[in-house]
């Protein structure tokens, strides 16, 4: 039963393949960028008068003029929306209203503490969910392991920021054991991104769960059972690795969420990453700020779920197979 | 003891031997009482949920005859509970119609016509599905402004695509069955196929899809509004209600508990109904991903 492992090489036709893969995805990448700065750019005249949103309530006379000539609001509204279309695909949100930097390099910098989050989130989320995916679905018929299913699945209804503020209210407010501000802290990692695992896992958990006990119940795990190969290695080394595999594709719409379902543990936590900036951009209306978290938050998530898409067909050995 | 004949007895053999999950009978009680709550708000709140008593400030839980306690201008937060559960639950209903009734649209539309419409609407499926919703809906939010409609219709717009994927995914497969082409050779109309076949051959799966999306919504709703971009202001939303809490962790813990407890009871019976729903179909023979 034991599967060799080939060191896989794509022939030249796959080559060819992945290429024309590549280009495909980069071609959806600008026309989804497009669409979501269209989207803003009627949602900016639906505000009423579009230079006050893009200026500032209390901005000065030449600052006006200023975007009125740059975005040409005297024009015809297709004019003004090539305009503003190119300025973006020059990579020119304009300034942030409350720093006046450049709102693409601001958002820039605040980028490493948001992947961070994310990637502390979905350690903390893995490590939790495939062993108790393992043991839920082992026996998910016995006792206990059927009591402990049902408190993941009302955990499950648990939104992460409701989570979060009830650890803040346990831990940091009531026991005092956490600091709940910033990231400078190793220690006040741990609410933030327990919080996040605590909205994420449950779903994997039961994914992984539901994958791993129907593999149990397979036919060559059968056999190879009634052969005499151990439990254990048949749970961990068969098992286990198909249903990793068969949560692939939510473990990368997980991933994809944290960059925007963060916002919230960002803001509860104030981790200075991108989701307390949008945060603080909408509350005075930061516009160029707001566009240009939007933008790279869409590149993000778009690569995320492209890379599941790699993975899920690199990973799984019947779609290597499939292609010829 | 009854007579094994009697109706109620044939009732309850009925009752136990259907494929109703517990799971399903549950959700919906709980559900009923949500909405019995809410309908009835008007006989179960003890005092005006704008007005307040400010010599009773900060009362904890069941003091001075306030069930739940008072915030910090003395009003009565199980009142203000009530109040702002109309306004959520109908806010995350709303948003969920919005988003079935336009993704529906493009689903059925993609499946039934073939050619360059089925190739343009998934595709644009395709690129609102990679659409980052909760971001745009925080920033068309904030630039349009609190309300009602600013917010349902958002939370709508941006979280139809899931239901015009899986529509279209389904009603594909539909169309191909034995009984809806025989209806079409006898002469039956798109329109009437749509309606008598389709939709109905949808309903499981639809079912379980509308109970998740609205735990969604309601999550999405009282997130944007905690973040002060949802709910208007004045009114006692669960999310404004949690919101408000943050200044006072310290001296009443309640004023977030019992909003918090809110949001998890009704997502959980969401959540109930539409594992209910789709355990009922998996024991039907049809199994449900979404």
């Amino acid at each position: 039963m034991k599967s060799s492992h080939v060191i896989y090489q794509l022939s030249q036709h796959q080559r060819w393949r992945v290429g024309v893969k590549a280009v495909r995805s980069l071609g959806k990448l600008i026309i989804l960028l497009i669409s979501i700065t269209t989207f803003m750019f009627f949602a900016l005249r639906m505000a009423g008068d579009p230079i006050i949103v893009l200026a500032g309530e209390n901005a000065s006379v030449e600052l006006i003029e200023e975007i009125k000539k740059q975005y040409g609001f005297d024009r015809p509204l297709i004019v003004q929306y090539i305009l503003y279309i190119s300025n973006i695909f020059r990579l020119d949100f304009g300034e942030s209203l409350s720093t006046g930097q450049p709102a693409l390099s601001y958002v820039l910098s605040q980028l490493p503490a948001t992947l961070l989050l994310a990637a502390l989130g979905m350690a903390v989320t893995l490590a939790i969910s495939i062993p108790a995916g393992a043991w839920l679905g082992m026996k998910p018929d016995a006792w206990g392991r059927r009591v402990m299913a049902g408190a993941v699945f009302f955990m499950q209804g648990l939104p992460g920021f409701v989570t979060a503020l009830l650890l803040i209210q346990v831990f940091v407010v009531q026991l005092m054991w956490f600091p709940s501000l910033g990231y400078s802290q190793v220690k006040a990692w741990i609410l933030p991104s327990i919080s996040l695992a605590s909205f994420l896992a449950p779903k994997l958990i039961r994914m992984i769960s539901a994958n791993v006990s129907e593999a149990m119940r397979e036919e060559y795990i059968r056999t190879a059972r009634s052969v005499g190969a151990p439990g254990w290695s048949l749970l961990w080394r068969e098992a286990v690795p198909n249903a990793i595999l068969g949560a692939v594709a939510l473990i990368g719409t997980q991933f994809a969420f944290l960059f925007a379902g963060a916002v919230i543990i960002e803001v509860l936590f104030l981790w200075p990453g991108i989701g307390l900036l949008l945060f603080r951009s909408a509350q005075v209306l930061d516009f160029p700020v707001l566009q240009a978290t939007a933008f790279i938050i869409a590149i993000l998530v778009f690569s995320v779920n492209a890379m599941t898409n790699m993975a899920f067909e690199f990973l799984d050995p019947r779609m290597r197979r499939a292609a010829p | 003891m009854s007579d094994k004949n009697s109706s109620s007895a044939r009732y309850f053999k009925r009752w136990t031997e259907s494929d109703i999950s517990v799971e399903l009978i549950t959700g919906v009680i709980l559900f009923s009482i949500l909405i019995a709550l809410i309908l009835f708000r008007g006989y179960f709140q003890t005092h005006d949920p704008y007005v307040g008593d400010l010599m009773e400030r900060f009362s904890p839980m069941g003091q001075n005859g306030h069930l739940l306690g008072t915030d910090n201008l003395g009003r009565d937060l199980w009142s203000r509970l009530l109040e702002g559960m109309m306004w959520s639950i109908s806010a995350a209903s709303m948003a969920t119609l919005i988003a079935f009734v336009m993704g529906a649209f493009v689903g059925l539309l993609a499946a039934q016509y073939g050619g360059w419409i089925r190739t343009i609407l998934n595709q644009v499926v395709d690129m609102a599905l990679a659409f980052p919703n909760l971001i745009i809906a925080i920033i068309v939010v904030a630039v349009i402004g609190r309300g009602f409609w600013p917010l349902t219709l958002t939370l709508g717009l941006v979280s139809w695509p899931i239901f015009a994927r899986v529509i279209y995914a389904e009603s594909l497969s539909l169309l191909e069955r034995d009984y809806v082409i025989a209806s079409h050779t006898f002469g039956a109309g798109t329109w009437s196929i749509l309606s008598g076949h389709i939709l109905p051959g949808l309903r499981p799966t639809l079912s379980v899809m509308l109970a998740f999306h609205f735990a969604d919504m309601l999550v999405a709703e009282s997130a944007l509004s905690f973040l002060g971009l949802g709910a208007p202001l004045g009114v006692p939303t669960w999310g404004n209600l949690l919101q408000q809490s943050r200044d006072f962790l310290f001296v009443a813990p309640w004023l977030m508990a019992v909003p918090a407890a809110g949001i998890i009871y009704a997502v959980f019976t969401a959540n109930l109904i539409g594992d209910g729903f789709s355990a009922l179909a998996r024991r039907r023979g049809r199994r449900i991903d979404i």
